[in-house]
């Protein structure tokens, strides 16, 4: 069981020596930035009003020294801390992407792809930045109790009043501010929707000249663009009148300081150097306080990164895994009784070697097909055997590597074509290349085969991802293989030639094919037509074609 | 097709732009930076009045309400004038920024898809997404504060040559370190920001990668090798943001020097403006007081010193699209006559490797055209000479005998784009006057029913099927309604069950219309009016699905093959 709190806590001890510099350092920094005004008071006091050159030295050479413990201080502190937030951050990036990939699956089913790269980036970040929090609520500490003590040396009514006056004040700023930014935050979230509608309209640019929709965009456009105008303004406002308020709050605090103060030292309670240090120091107290109220802010932002993470890390496998290995596979695959989505009681038997198609009148009985096959999941009746072995009471990784599906909607990874073909490749991957005709793809890219293929294979045509993808999947060549729709949008041309070479390159190895390409279908050994989840018919593609109305209706309407 | 990126303005005018821009708005330009003035003159008031208080203490007497009532009046004048100005300085860098943009927009969504695409798509969608956000966020973000933190520091510094011109001068002892540290910065800091925004991006687009495709790598049991590659791209983000962050901890810490070399020079010339009796202490306070006031403004107008840098390059690439001549848009005159003939027609992307010889094509107003053929036979290149996107190497493509003018020919290719927003949205850019009845209608004429007007679709809305999608592109040219139009491999990618529903919505969406339809389904081209059969760029067959039968060459060959009927 995977909780935040386990999340943010790993986060944490993992980079313990980091963080614990980083805080200490941090203390460091703030302390000394509290001694600057506490310095600049001595300074006039005793140097200044009294003449002393060698005071003015000495005062000089203690501010050099603050200066130099802060400067030093804060460099090493943000070194730290920043490798302590990177680091936490790219752990979970690990973490989270060996949990995505995990052949048992799972974490896919409740967030979707984009959902999940967000919490690999930002919520990770988010995570990390603890460690950063950590230390400035040290600093914020430290800052506060250096000033603290400052002030009531000086003068314990003065000290009280700087010390209890800053956090109401910041609270009232707070509270004037709090509704204003609440509907900066609207307006602003409103004044981003217009990048995102050009982004999106340039996107679509081939789709708007292609019905000469460019003038209805671009009207679209300096429409959103004109709202969005309003909205930023509205919000540009409000922030003013925070940002004005607390200036205004602020110069009034200072005003009744210098008032208290200025009694003080007209009474000869406090000397001058005092009165100037103790405004410099109200004024300087407002960063460890605002440095609480942003470690707070962002702790708490951490602490719902952190359960977001969680949840990821967390989820349910989608199958449990077996432990059973078989030493060598002869490609004997049955579905018995197998029930599932829109399967009912299927029955499948397919002979070491043959080549079978599989036509379902439901695309849907199809991908439910390959999901007890790719064990995505496990049929909740009936089994799925291979040679003669429950497929789920095998190890599922060695249980894929004897039976590899090859779904319709495959991805190509990043990296050259030749690449994506050879990463699984068991087998000769000339051959894959011919027989899937992705050699011809290759001859028209700059590069040949070593082309760089983009963002998924987008630089491609579908049809050329299509071949590519067929490619892999029979350079894997695996005892048993299983590939739905693998040419719906390859040429009508290329398609027959496939369809040729993929019965020759997979002779004497088990094949079988989910699809409704007459083509295909011509080249199969045997074809079984699935329909309300049952097997209704069986035989060669033309016999089908001739006896069957379902068949016919199916692949050649 | 070699890549040609879109023009980058010169930074001369990016600033001619930008003084454009600032004196179409002079009168309100001028206000705020007024108003800003006010603002930030009322609060050098502060110190002096503090540094009277110290000499009215230091003389023992115990007049300290006048001042300290002055000071809350400039408080309360100093928020209030603040308000003001940075609402209109906020006004004005909005306004600015959302002409700019426009203007930008406008010119894209105009130019010639072929510019565009041997640029790269890429390189468009970055500019209207990462500069024109870049610029924005600088104008939100940095701008006012740029205007608020440099006023403060020329006025401070006014402010103590105002109390004795000596002290103006030590603080500005600090001034040649800033500068160093400045060009130091410059020098090292943007280029590692710019690897690092990279390293970042191709850190999202592995994980993109990897994620999107977690069902294809455990297919193939390719998971360890993915996890190696997640590692190793963020590794290097690591790497580059760690370098990132030691470049900005020696920045401050110069700027740190700067500091305490200005401080101790204003606290000196104190010392000795007050031993020489030149100076009241109350006035040495006050400047010491100034300079400590400076840090922070002196810390937010430096480290924006990059944010600017970034701005002006993305404004380059933005001015550079922004100021390339507008393309007029093509009136949408209705085609009277549809009739389409093609003459002779050759092209190729590159001299000396045609794409298409010699093709003659002519289609009958009304007549629909299927073109079937291998990839590489010509067939997109074809379509696209016709819709008007590439003009032709040779040869003349007329439209009821008239030359063909760009947007005569509607295209809806392969690539399908749901815009974000509602439905309703999304089919009005076909056609903005449709009612929802007429919405309505489109939709269901490409057999897609009952369905609600209001759903918002494309990115963070619903997500629509591949078959979905393409019904939403043929609904589009139902209501765009032009007298011609092509359908390229429109219905190639939505699995074969899918395939033949959008046959149907194509049919429908297509009848009436002169068509010329790109089929990967022979059932789909043996429904057509006429067939034509290319092969490395030319036309081999020609006819109606029986007369090619009977003709026994290749289509017939690939129809036997199809229908099993061997």
């Amino acid at each position: 069981m995977t909780s935040g709190g386990s999340v943010l806590r790993r986060a944490i001890t993992g980079q313990r020596r980091d963080v614990v510099a980083a805080s200490v350092l941090a203390a460091g920094h703030q302390g000394g930035e509290a001694l600057v005004p506490v310095v600049i008071g001595l300074t006039i006091d005793q140097a200044v009003s009294g003449g002393s050159v060698s005071a003015l030295l000495r005062w000089i050479a203690v501010l050099g020294a603050v200066f130099i413990m802060l400067s030093f201080s804060w460099r090493f502190s943000t070194r730290c801390g920043e490798r302590a937030m990177e680091r936490a951050a790219h752990e979970i990036r690990t973490k989270l992407t060996e949990r995505v990939l995990d052949p048992r699956g799972g974490a896919e089913t409740k967030h979707l792809p984009g959902a999940l790269v967000n919490i690999a980036t930002s919520d990770a970040k988010r995570v990390g930045a603890i460690n950063g929090v950590i230390a400035y609520a040290v600093a914020a500490l430290v800052g506060l109790v250096v000033s603290a003590i400052a002030l009531l040396n000086m003068s314990i009514w003065l000290g009280l009043l700087v010390l209890l006056g800053t956090p109401p004040l910041l609270v009232l700023g707070h509270l004037i501010g709090r509704p204003l930014e609440r509907r900066s935050d609207e307006e602003q979230d409103r004044a981003a929707h217009a990048s995102g509608v050009a982004a999106d309209l340039i996107a679509g640019l081939r789709v708007l000249k292609g019905i000469g929709a460019e003038r209805a965009a671009i009207e679209r456009y300096r429409q959103t663009s004109q709202d969005s105008l309003g909205a930023t303004i509205r919000a540009a406002r409000a922030r003013a009148w925070h940002d004005g308020a607390l200036l205004s709050l602020t110069g009034i605090f200072i005003a009744i300081v210098a008032l208290v103060g200025g009694k003080l030292a007209v009474s000869g309670d406090i000397s001058i150097g005092d009165l100037v240090a103790a405004v410099a120091l109200s004024l300087f107290l407002q960063t460890p306080f605002a440095l609480f109220s942003y470690a707070n802010g962002q702790f708490a932002q951490s602490r719902a990164s952190a359960q977001r993470v969680a949840e990821v890390l967390d989820a349910e496998p989608a199958v449990s895994g077996g432990a059973g290995k078989v030493a060598e596979f002869s490609g004997q695959v049955r579905m018995s009784g197998v029930r599932h989505g829109t399967l009912k009681d299927l029955r499948l038997d397919v002979a070491p070697g043959e080549l079978v198609g599989v036509v379902a009148t439901d695309p849907a009985s199809a991908t439910d097909m390959l999901a007890c096959l790719g064990r995505d999941i496990d049929p909740a009746e009936g089994v799925v055997e291979l040679d003669g072995h429950n497929l789920s009471t095998l190890d599922i990784e060695h249980a894929r590597s004897a039976i590899l599906v090859a779904a319709h909607d495959a991805v190509l990874f990043e990296g050259t074509l030749l690449e994506n073909v050879t990463a699984a490749a068991r087998g000769p991957v000339d051959r894959a290349m011919v027989a899937a005709s992705a050699n011809e793809v290759a001859s028209t890219l700059p590069d040949g085969a070593d082309s760089e293929i983009s963002e998924r294979g987008r630089s491609l045509s579908g049809g050329q991802r299509q071949r590519v993808a067929l490619a892999r999947a029979l350079a894997a060549d695996p005892p048993v293989l299983v590939i739905h729709d693998p040419t719906t949008a390859v040429d009508s041309v290329t398609e027959a030639r496939i369809a040729k070479d993929l019965k020759e390159i997979r002779n004497g190895r088990t094949t079988v094919a989910l699809t409704t390409s007459p083509a295909l279908l011509a080249e199969t050994d045997r074809v079984v037509l699935v329909h309300d989840g049952v097997v209704v018919a069986e035989g060669t593609h033309t016999e089908l074609v001739d006896s069957n109305e379902v068949y016919r209706g199916t692949v050649l309407s | 097709m070699s890549r040609e990126l879109l023009p980058i303005a010169t930074p001369p005018r990016v600033r001619a732009v930008v003084g454009e821009l600032l004196s179409a708005h002079k009168g309100r330009a001028v206000a705020a930076f007024g108003v800003m003035l006010v603002a930030t003159a009322i609060g050098t008031a502060v110190a002096p009045l503090l540094g009277h208080i110290v000499d009215t203490v230091k003389a023992g007497q115990d007049a300290l309400l006048i001042p300290v009532i002055w000071l809350v009046v400039v408080a309360v004048s100093q928020g209030l004038t603040t308000v003001l100005g940075t609402g209109m300085i906020a006004r004005l860098g909005e306004t600015m920024l959302a002409t700019l943009r426009e203007r930008f927009v406008s010119r894209a969504l105009t130019l010639p898809l072929e510019k565009v695409e041997k640029a790269g798509s890429g390189d468009l969608t970055s500019r209207v997404s990462n500069d024109v956000t870049a610029v924005a966020d600088v104008v939100r973000r940095a701008l006012p504060e740029l205007a608020r933190a440099s006023l403060t520091i020329v006025l401070t510094l006014a402010g103590m040559a105002v109390l004795d011109w000596r002290f103006a001068l030590a603080a500005l002892l600090a001034a040649p370190i800033q500068f160093h540290t400045v060009r130091w910065y410059l020098r090292h800091a943007p280029p590692l920001y710019a690897a690092h925004r990279e390293s970042v991006g191709a850190q999202q687009q592995q994980l993109l990668d990897t994620v999107g495709g977690a069902h294809t790598v455990r297919a193939f049991r390719l998971a360890d090798a993915h996890v190696a590659r997640v590692q190793e791209r963020s590794n290097a983000a690591v790497a580059l943001a760690l370098k990132g962050v030691r470049i900005v901890t020696q920045f401050f810490g110069r700027l740190n020097l700067a500091e305490f070399v200005g401080l101790s020079a204003v606290l000196v010339t104190g010392f000795i403006l007050v031993n020489n009796n030149a100076v009241t202490i109350g006035v040495a306070s006050a400047a010491a007081v100034y300079f400590h006031n400076l840090f922070t403004p002196i810390n937010i107008a430096l480290s924006l010193v990059d944010d600017a840098q970034s701005a002006a390059a993305s404004m380059a690439r933005i001015v550079g699209v922004a100021d390339l001549p507008a393309t007029p848009l093509p009136d949408k005159k209705p085609v009277t006559d549809a009739l389409v003939k093609a003459a002779s027609l050759g092209h190729a992307y590159v001299d000396g490797h045609p794409v298409l010889t010699d093709v003659d094509l002519q289609v009958a107003p009304g007549e629909r055209i299927a073109l079937v053929g291998a990839s590489g036979a010509g067939k997109t290149t074809l379509v696209k000479l016709i819709a008007g996107i590439h003009k032709p190497s040779t040869g003349t493509i007329s439209v009821g005998g008239a030359d063909l003018q760009p947007g005569a020919v509607a295209l809806v290719s392969q690539e399908v784009h749901v815009f974000a927003g509602t439905l309703a949205e999304d089919l009005r850019l076909a056609n903005p006057d449709a009612t929802d009845e007429h919405l309505r209608a489109a939709l269901e004429l490409v057999g897609w029913d009952a369905v609600d007007l209001d759903t918002v679709v494309g990115d963070g809305g619903h997500r629509l099927t591949v078959a979905q999608s393409q019904k939403l592109a043929l609904a589009r040219l139902v209501l765009a309604d032009p007298a011609i139009a092509i359908l390229d491999e429109a219905t190639a990618e939505a699995g074969s069950a899918g395939a033949r529903e959008l046959e149907v919505a194509a049919d429908a969406a297509l009848s009436g219309r002169t068509a010329l339809v790109v089929a990967h389904r022979l059932t789909q081209a043996a429904s057509a009016d006429r067939i034509v059969v290319l092969d490395n760029g030319r036309v081999v067959e020609s006819g109606t699905h029986n007369e090619l039968l009977a003709l026994d060459g290749r289509y017939a060959t690939l129809w036997s093959a199809w229908s099993g009927s061997r």
